[in-house]
């Protein structure tokens, strides 16, 4: 039996890389569908209410005023497909959340919890009456408190810290937490944490290594799947043309120990590539979601000991 | 966590700690790459092509040439903003027109045509520096030695043993070695033209004749030169008529059209700032080097003597039987051997900070065209250091053979004029992808940070497209047109041809294996549907 497995990861709040990826399974003829973690956005647009109907917003340095409620409409899901949380406010609304760092939190919450909703919604009406297993796992961006937002859907099964069984006896073992990042983000923590950590769920799989299918946010250390600009800590810039490799030492130690027949990551949008450790097949798709283009890999497993036919995809 | 930013009027964003939210390639990063890329040598190296349009004005040339690549700079930019991704034009005409089109394309615009480049990187070098060092030090058993067969084909094997081991080690330390290029190099050239500039045209007169004495034993070489280059040769810097002077924008274009050479190598681009930014920085580095190139002929035409620099081109090989270098004539006004070289040596640096590109971009286009299966897996594989070593491979061999074919036949030289010829296709494929981005593929365009202003219901970006593509299509026809180009041979023709047959026969068998395997190339780059 051939299981035609696609993989996509980091779309970050992208409303258009969502459904894309949702749609997926049917443009790829997929059987299985695995999304990598960071689901949610890293902004919020406040549209002002200037009344009387009329509504202003800028975004990437451009300015739009409009008047009626379905270009309201338009402009939200412009910048939803953009990754961002559109949120209409009055100007004193606007002024509140930059000068009140809870009242932002809070508008911040409500809109990603909200969108998520909202996806699972969409994507169980979409995957309804077929027999495609969508799997999701968060990544470091993602707060634990939409774990349980997925797990109300009919359709969509929850990896984090889970082992999944796949068709044809395959496991996916998925962890979104990384080693620490400059961002201080809501899921990382130290090396030493983080392999404890996986191999705490790896614990949990009873598949052979040849059926095992890792699915870890953290691209593993050390190689074309986690090269990065290198930056400043402190600043948060780019140092000139360095670059630098930032994966996971934790990630690398247990694929290299487990040898799994495939490992999936993300976290590093600019480091796209396939490399083999080994027996493994890593491979990091990377991400465009900034272009509203999902970025996966189509990977066929065929009940070999290795991979033999993936191919990155840009859709 | 959320974190409140500027104030609230004008608000933009309110953006949360999360990863990836950083500031990108900076602006003067940028400039220096492309500085490097329009390098100023090979402008000046280039300059002899005027010689060959004795009716056209060099100096409106570079002027002209550059204000219309300002356009391919905003194009290029453009594509940098929208799509900001590894394997630049491959990935560009891949999601914009098809897999084919932009595999054919970026495979002899970014690979095969760059295996030409390397004789040329390494003719520029020596003939300009190299050799004029080893004559002011008497080590002319070296630079004669450089001119012979095996002199040619061993400094190409250097530039291909240098690019493939910076490429190795990473380019975090080549740099910090740009960085200091630039200064070093810079300062050598305010130097060369502060020298040109104080030197009277009598004063060069004696100096090139002392120098030519000294270095060739030629007695009276100025009017040696001026007598070589026959009558037929430009008289001034501005005077042209319009077509001839058109007629040298082509040649221009061996310099001026490279300031998108770094392209694939910009950040992630998040807002209509970064897409100015890396306008300023191709821009930069394409109008400063201009600048420079057009000061360097004005002086030199001041000083030389216009008529006597077109000769000394146009002479090549006639005196003393090697390539006149003007830099080296330059150097030759201070009659001290050790400022001659050490300023030789400062101005190198400008060459040798631009070497590391030429086997950085077709890596990458490899590794893209690997990771769409287009080529085999193996294609981008690493070592355990990150090394591409099969990518390298790629280009270092076939590299080698067309550098011994360069060396040691006497027909393949002359098809290395295609090396402009063939990138200057691949660039069109991505202003023509550009021009028709908006209607082609709509989201993209809609979510990118450009500018969406219209002319006449057209988006300007559109328009400026539009105008670059004209430009490189004036270019081809006249490539193809005209023989004085040294492409519309039949045998530069075939090998184009060979080339572009090669690329689609790569693709072609790809696209048959990948099909029986069940997983159609066509797929990877087709949009997914939305709803």
């Amino acid at each position: 039996m051939k299981v035609r497995l696609f993989f996509a990861t980091d779309v970050h709040g992208s409303e258009v890389c969502w459904r894309k990826f949702i749609n997926s399974a049917k443009h790829y003829d997929a059987d299985v569908l695995i999304l990598g973690g960071d689901m949610t956005g890293k902004a919020v647009v406040p549209i002002v209410d200037l009344g009387s109907g009329r509504y202003r917003y800028s975004m990437q340095d451009q300015r739009h005023e409009f008047q009626s409620a379905e270009e309201l409409a338009g402009h939200k899901r412009l910048i939803r497909d953009h990754g961002y949380y559109p949120v209409v406010m009055t100007e004193d609304g606007v002024r509140e959340c930059s000068q009140d760092e809870s009242k932002l939190e809070a508008v911040f919450e409500r809109a990603r919890l909200d969108t998520i909703a909202e996806w699972i919604a969409w994507a169980d009406e979409k995957l309804a009456d077929t027999k495609i297993q969508c799997i999701v796992c968060p990544g470091n961006d993602d707060k634990h408190d939409i774990d349980a937002i997925l797990a109300t859907s009919s359709r969509i099964m929850v990896g984090e810290g889970n082992v999944i069984d796949m068709p044809d006896k395959y496991q996916l073992v998925s962890s979104g937490w990384t080693n620490l990042t400059p961002w201080d983000t809501p899921c990382e923590e130290d090396e030493d944490s983080l392999r404890t950590r996986i191999e705490a769920v790896v614990a949990q799989a009873t598949a052979p290594p040849e059926r095992l299918v890792f699915g870890l946010h953290a691209p593993p250390y050390d190689t074309a799947l986690d090269v990065a600009p290198k930056i400043d800590w402190e600043t948060l810039t780019v140092q000139g043309q360095d670059q630098a490799h930032v994966g996971s030492t934790a990630v690398r130690a247990v694929i290299e120990e487990v040898q799994p027949l495939l490992s999936l990551h993300g976290h590093i949008h600019e480091s796209r590539a396939a490399v083999r450790l080994g027996r493994t097949l890593a491979i990091n798709p990377g991400s465009s979601y900034v272009e509203g283009v999902l970025s996966g890999v189509l990977v066929e497993l065929e009940g070999k000991d290795k991979v033999k036919r993936y191919r990155l995809t840009s859709g | 966590m959320a974190t409140p930013t500027s104030p609230p009027v004008d608000q933009q964003l309110f953006v949360r700690k999360a990863s990836g939210l950083i500031k990108g390639w900076s602006s003067i990063d940028g400039f220096r790459y492309s500085f490097f890329s329009v390098n100023l040598f090979l402008g000046i190296y280039g300059s002899y092509y005027a010689s060959t349009v004795p009716g056209g004005s060099l100096f409106w040339a570079i002027v002209v040439t550059t204000v219309i690549v300002v356009t391919g700079v905003l194009v290029y930019a453009g594509l940098i903003a929208a799509m900001p991704r590894a394997g630049g034009d491959y990935v560009w005409q891949t999601r914009i027109f098809n897999s084919p089109i932009g595999f054919v394309l970026a495979a002899c615009g970014w690979w095969f045509i760059l295996w030409q480049w390397i004789p040329i990187y390494a003719s520029l070098t020596v003939g300009s520096f190299i050799k004029p060092i080893f004559r002011i030090i008497g080590f002319n058993g070296g630079a004669d030695w450089l001119s012979s067969k095996n002199g040619i084909f061993i400094s190409s094997l250097c530039v291909i043993a240098v690019a493939s081991l910076l490429v190795a080690i990473g380019m975090k330390a080549y740099a910090k070695f740009q960085v200091w290029a630039v200064i070093i190099g810079l300062v050598g050239f305010v130097a060369a033209l502060i020298i040109l500039a104080v030197t009277s045209k009598h004063g060069f007169q004696n100096a090139f004749n002392r120098e030519s004495l000294k270095l060739y034993g030629t007695k009276d070489a100025y009017n040696g030169v001026v007598k070589a280059g026959g009558t037929g040769q430009p008289s001034g810097v501005f005077s042209g008529s319009i077509w001839p002077t058109l007629q040298l924008v082509p040649f221009m274009c061996f310099w001026l059209l490279w300031p998108n050479w770094g392209a694939t190598l910009y950040g992630e681009v998040r807002g209509a700032k970064d897409f100015r930014k890396n306008v300023y920085a191709m821009g930069g580095g394409l109008l400063s080097a201009a600048f420079l190139g057009l000061i360097f002929i004005l002086l030199i035409a001041k000083t030389m003597g216009y008529h006597f620099f077109m000769a000394s081109q146009a002479s090549q090989g006639v005196y003393a039987s090697e390539y006149l270098s003007p830099v080296a004539m330059v150097t030759w006004i201070v009659n001290s051997p050790a400022i001659q070289v050490l300023l030789l040596v400062m101005l190198s640096l400008i060459v040798f900070g631009w070497w590391g590109t030429v086997f950085l971009s077709s890596t990458r286009v490899i590794f893209a065209a690997a990771f769409d299966r287009i080529l085999p897996e193996k294609a981008a594989a690493v070592t355990s250091g990150g090394v591409p070593w099969v990518a390298l491979l790629l280009m270092a061999i076939p590299s080698a053979v067309v550098s011994a074919l360069y060396a040691y036949t006497t027909w393949f030289a002359r098809l290395t004029y295609d090396a402009t010829l063939v990138i200057a296709v691949t660039f069109l494929g991505s202003g023509l992808a550009f021009m028709i981005m908006p209607w082609r593929t709509k989201g993209i365009w809609a979510s990118s940070a450009l500018p969406k202003k219209k002319i006449l219901g057209i988006p300007w970006m559109s328009v400026i497209a539009g105008i670059y593509s004209a430009f490189l299509i004036f270019n081809l026809v006249l490539w193809l047109k005209d023989a004085v180009y040294g492409v519309n041979d039949w045998k530069s023709l075939v090998f184009m041809g060979c080339l572009y047959a090669g690329a689609l026969l790569i693709w072609v068998i790809a696209a048959i294996t990948r099909r029986r395997q069940g997983m159609p190339l066509e797929a990877v780059a087709k949009e997914i549907p939305v709803e």
